[in-house]
């Protein structure tokens, strides 16, 4: 930390030429093992790496560079996984810097926990400074905003991966990340900084609990048999409901039907063509009339109630509908003891 | 009333979906009232009637599709199933052959093959009917024709 925010204070104050130069300086340090051993590191201490959880989250509230930081994140991330040194240029040097800091320092989140103080507002900044002995003046705010922004890029980074590696332990309690950082952020690093911990917290809570839910649905649904309903389900996945009704159909061919009816009634319709409402399961397995015309339960007891004759062939309808298939459920079952009741009381 | 407002209105959706499937025939809906309708149909080919435009009014029943449409032709028509003064048509779907699963589309439908075939043994129009039973069809088409220009086609001039 004091050589860092040294470093940072050595350099000229004006932000813009600062950028150039650290730019400078930083891509002669990149090697590429060096910043993946660095990586295992930050991994090895998922406190640590926790700890950043909450403290790149409390920087988001209110940042508008936080919306390039994500880029970037995703280039770092890219340049990573590559291995190759060459990404985007400031992408490269952000993630130098930050290996140098942890460099530096032993890797116990101290870093990421005082700048993000400084990433805050200037007065936390300067807690934090003054507890771990830092030089760092007002000069450094600026600075130290930058390497907020720095830190919350790695932070980002490392987050990913740690949660990506114990994403299915986490999937199962969705509070156990929300608490891990509770208790992480009221012990940040070496200085209980009181404005940092309420930041990081607060604002922790309020980023990583829409994230949470999500990850449950997704378990959840991974974990889900596919519904008949479900939109994503396959759709090479049977249809068990259409299956059933095939035997149906087949039974139908036999029996003729009226011909200007027969087209549509080869096909076991999708709807009633009575009052054009879907048929279900039960009405889609009821074949209330030899001539192999279909309808749902409803229109059946309407007509029943008027005049009784099939729509399709216009003959009255027998007293026994015609057992449309053998192995019937339950439920169909009955509504079809129900139908021939009706039909009874119509008859009689 | 429910069940035949639900119908007409999905009949209402289909026809709007399959506009261009029958050119022959023009359903259009009351704007106000969906019981109300009224069709454009063009008279068939090789008939009197080719070339006429003849429209038709539906009166639907709350009781649709269980009761047949009331139908009528708004167009004067010689027909010997036609009334010749109310446009009533005597038409056994219309009557004691409806069935439920018969549309608004395929009423019109039925109405065209009556236009192309005649049923001059239960005629509405007595003289359409005598001049067809008598074997006069010369007289017949030339009469049918005749009032398919004067009413049912545009005004020349």
């Amino acid at each position: 930390m004091e050589s860092d925010s040294i470093s940072h204070t050595s350099s000229p104050s004006a932000s813009n030429c600062k950028d150039i130069s650290r730019k400078k300086r930083r891509s002669a340090k990149l090697k590429q093992c060096k910043l993946d051993a660095r990586r295992e590191q930050w991994l090895s201490q998922i406190g640590a790496v926790k700890n950043k959880v909450c403290c790149k989250e409390g920087t988001n509230d209110g940042d508008s560079k936080q919306t390039q930081r994500g880029e970037r994140d995703r280039s770092l991330e890219n340049f990573e996984m590559r291995g190759t040194a060459e990404v985007n240029g400031e992408g490269e040097n952000v993630s130098v810097q930050h290996e140098s800091d942890s460099e530096s320092f032993p890797p116990n989140s101290h870093t990421s926990s005082s700048l993000l103080g400084g990433m805050d507002s200037g007065t936390s900044f300067t807690n934090s400074s003054s507890s771990s002995t830092s030089s760092g003046g007002c000069c450094s705010g600026s600075i130290t905003e930058e390497e907020g922004g720095d830190g919350c890029l790695d932070d980002w980074e490392a987050v990913a991966d740690a949660l990506a590696a114990d994403d299915d332990k986490q999937e199962l309690d969705p509070n156990e990340n929300n608490k891990e950082n509770l208790c992480l952020g009221s012990t940040p690093g070496l200085e209980p900084n009181p404005q940092l911990g309420s930041n990081g917290e607060g604002s922790d809570l309020k980023n990583s609990e829409p994230e949470c839910p999500r990850m449950v649905q997704r378990a959840t649904r991974s974990c889900r048999a596919w519904r008949a309903d479900d939109t994503f389900r396959p759709q090479t996945l049977p249809n068990l409901s259409k299956q059933r009704s095939f035997p149906a159909t087949d039974r139908r061919f036999g029996q003729g039907g009226v011909s200007w009816m027969r087209s549509s009634a080869f096909s076991v319709p999708s709807s009633c063509p009575i009052c054009y409402e879907d048929l279900d399961f039960t009405d889609s397995s009821f074949l209330p009339c030899l001539c192999g015309f279909r309808l749902c339960l409803f229109c059946h007891k309407r007509i029943l109630e008027e005049d009784g004759r099939c729509p399709g062939c216009r003959k009255p309808y027998e007293n026994d509908p015609v057992e449309a298939e053998a192995s019937v459920q339950g439920g169909s079952l009955t509504t079809r003891l129900l139908a021939r009741s009706c039909s009874m009381i119509a008859r009689s | 009333m429910k069940a035949s407002r639900a119908r007409l209105f999905k009949e209402y959706k289909e026809v709007q979906r399959e506009k261009t499937a029958d050119p022959d025939i023009q359903l259009v809906c009351d704007d106000s009232n969906i019981f109300k309708w009224t069709a454009l149909i063009k008279g068939p080919s090789e008939t009197p009637y080719e070339g006429g435009v003849f429209q038709l009014a539906f009166a639907v029943p709350e009781q649709y599709p269980l009761q047949p449409p009331q139908v009528r032709f708004l167009t004067k028509i010689f027909h010997p199933n036609v009334h010749f003064k109310t446009g009533e048509i005597c038409l056994d779907i219309l009557k004691n052959a409806w069935s439920p699963a018969w549309t608004l589309q395929s009423v019109c439908r039925a109405i065209i093959a009556l236009m192309a075939h005649p049923e001059p043994d239960s005629p509405l129009n007595c003289d359409s009917g005598n001049l067809l039973r008598s074997g006069d069809m010369r007289g017949f088409q030339s009469m049918a024709r005749m009032y398919t220009r004067l009413a049912a086609m545009p005004k020349k001039g």
